[in-house]
């Protein structure tokens, strides 16, 4: 009979983090206060941890309050999205996409369709390409608001308040998107050619209500921290991402963004109508905590620009490639193909090998959020720990997107 | 230091040609994918050299690694390198072909720092093993997981995966 009751075997991130405090203390280096012992300790943040928003494991090796060394552990949500694929045709794995990045969902599987259309080489009708930009600029907004919410829950008692408003006013958005698709998160709305319905009689009457309202909302969050003195001192200053590691660990989204980076693939890697759109890629200076969140806080006005500008460009017109009716086979010619597309957390791309069959025989997804956190030991050492939270709130992890 | 993107104006086919020409014998098969990549071939043996030459090309400097994916071909498995010139604004993919009973090539995380976690997944995934990586274990799979999913000739058994 095994003892239940022994304690557990550390696991190979657990003896990592030993056999560095180890070759620190040989070494002679180690804590910063001298004359003192060391006394580090390796603590698991997670995966259970209500500060890392998903199951994300951070084993941090600490001196007193102080972060000396960080190992993410990820792999909690894995559930072979790429293996899955190799069994799927094009069509079956659309609702599969949803369920990466699943605050994002409608833009996830806007870049997955994409793919798939330049891979056979059609384009969306019109009407189809303005209805994505609006959609994608829903859940932009929806996806910030969860991401800002959360980050200043974890902040103190007074972003409890935050993270109700916020997602109040997400319900409203995702209500439009109920309304469209019939799904409030998991949408499987996109196919290839087009977009599944079109939009129903009087949502662009509610959906323009909406953006009439929200302007005064965002103002009222702004109103809630932006003056705060708590909040300042903990996020000014704060895990600072330079412009280096923007360039060194692939950055992407509103995080280089912070960083003063113009980093918006949107502009510079334009798809879909988004050159026909008038909107600023809004960046920040310092590259802070508080940076990021504003980043955050100015993208959702940019958003809801986009949003009323693509109202007005609705034009009647077919939603669906007439040749593409009910394509439930579709057999993209032999070839290889990446798209990247702006993500509300960076650079999400699909890359797809095709052997012309009906399955894709090869699809990785190249996810923002598992770049990001590769940037976490740098960015988490040497600060106190409560801080790592505040950090580790900012750069917006989903866990979805990172273990796929 | 201010990053500044897109500030050299070279169209596509400048920029394959200048590959070309920078690179002779080494990279292979240089041909433009519309709208903004570069594709390209190159021998493993090659890779660490070119890849350090790719950072530092004038101009060009492919400073960034975007992704890195493992595919599986059946004779052979391709590790596939997707770069990024902040000055051009451009890709580059390049594809580096690895022999399945050898499937080693070497790291590039010393040259671009993102590698690292690419690195792990391709091997975790595809195994193909990144000789030199200073850290290379499993990242999405356990431990003691047995094999690596995403080959083709990958058999699902209960035994691979013992405390699933």
């Amino acid at each position: 009979m095994p003892d239940q009751f022994a304690a557990p075997e550390p696991d190979a991130a657990v003896k990592l983090a030993l056999q560095r405090i180890r070759e620190t203390t040989t070494a002679g280096q180690g804590s910063d206060m001298e004359g003192l012992e060391f006394n580090e300790v390796v603590v698991n943040m997670g995966p259970q941890h209500p500060s890392t928003h998903g199951v994300l494991r951070l084993v941090v090796t600490l001196d007193g309050e102080l972060v000396k060394d960080v190992i993410p552990v990820i792999g909690y949500l894995h559930r072979c999205k790429e293996k899955l694929a190799e069994k799927r045709t094009y069509y079956q794995y659309i609702p599969i996409v949803d369920r990466t990045e699943y605050l994002a969902s409608m833009n996830c599987e806007w870049g997955y369709v994409m793919t798939v259309e330049k891979l056979m080489g059609i384009r969306p009708t019109r009407r189809a390409e303005v209805i994505r930009v609006l959609l994608g600029e829903l859940m932009r907004i929806a996806s910030h608001q969860v991401a800002v919410g959360t980050f200043v829950a974890d902040l103190s008692p007074l972003g409890t308040a935050m993270v109700f408003y916020m997602f109040r006013d997400r319900e409203v958005i995702l209500d439009l998107l109920e309304e469209v698709s019939g799904a409030r998160m998991m949408f499987n709305y996109l196919r290839f050619g087009g977009v599944r319905y079109d939009l129903p009689s009087g949502w662009v009457e509610k959906c323009r209500a909406f953006i009439r309202k929200m302007p005064k909302l965002i103002d009222e969050y702004e109103s809630l921290v932006d003056d705060n003195a708590i909040f300042l001192q903990r996020t000014v200053g704060k895990g600072v991402i330079t412009q280096q590691d923007v360039v060194d660990y692939g950055i992407t989204g509103p995080n280089a963004r912070a960083s003063g980076v113009k980093l918006d693939l949107r502009r510079t890697r334009p798809y879909s109508v988004y050159p026909e759109l008038d909107f600023e890629i809004c960046t920040g200076t310092h590259g802070d905590v508080f940076d990021r969140y504003k980043v955050r806080m100015n993208e959702m006005h940019e958003s809801l620009k986009i949003v009323e500008q693509c109202l007005d460009m609705l034009r009647p017109g077919p939603v669906q490639l007439g040749s593409l009716r009910a394509p439930y086979v579709i057999t993209p010619p032999p070839g290889s193909c990446y798209v990247g597309q702006e993500n509300p957390r960076g650079e999400y791309g699909t890359y797809i090998v095709s052997d012309g069959s009906r399955y894709p025989y090869r699809l990785k997804f190249r996810d923002p959020c598992f770049c990001n956190l590769q940037l976490f030991p740098k960015l988490l050492r040497g600060n106190k720990i409560a801080d790592a939270v505040a950090i580790s709130g900012s750069i917006d992890l989903v866990l979805g997107g990172i273990d796929r | 230091m201010t990053l500044e993107i897109g500030t050299v104006a070279l169209t596509m086919d400048e920029i394959a040609e200048r590959l070309s020409g920078a690179f002779p014998g080494e990279l292979a098969d240089v041909r433009v994918q519309e709208p903004d990549t570069v594709v390209a071939r190159l021998e493993r043996a090659k890779l660490k050299d070119v890849a350090r030459r790719l950072k530092e090309l004038p101009q060009l400097a492919y400073e960034t690694l975007n992704w890195i994916a493992g595919v599986d071909l059946g004779t052979q498995f391709e590790s596939v390198y997707h770069v990024y010139s902040w000055r051009t604004n451009t890709y580059l993919e390049l594809h580096v072909p690895v022999p399945r009973a050898k499937a080693e090539v070497d790291t590039v995380s010393d040259v671009w720092p993102a590698a690292d976690w690419h690195e792990r997944e391709a091997w975790d995934m595809m195994g193909i093993r990144y000789v030199g990586h200073p850290d290379l274990r499993r990242i999405l799979l356990k431990d003691d997981f047995v094999g690596h999913p995403l080959r083709k000739d990958y058999v699902d058994l209960a035994e691979n995966h013992p405390h699933a």
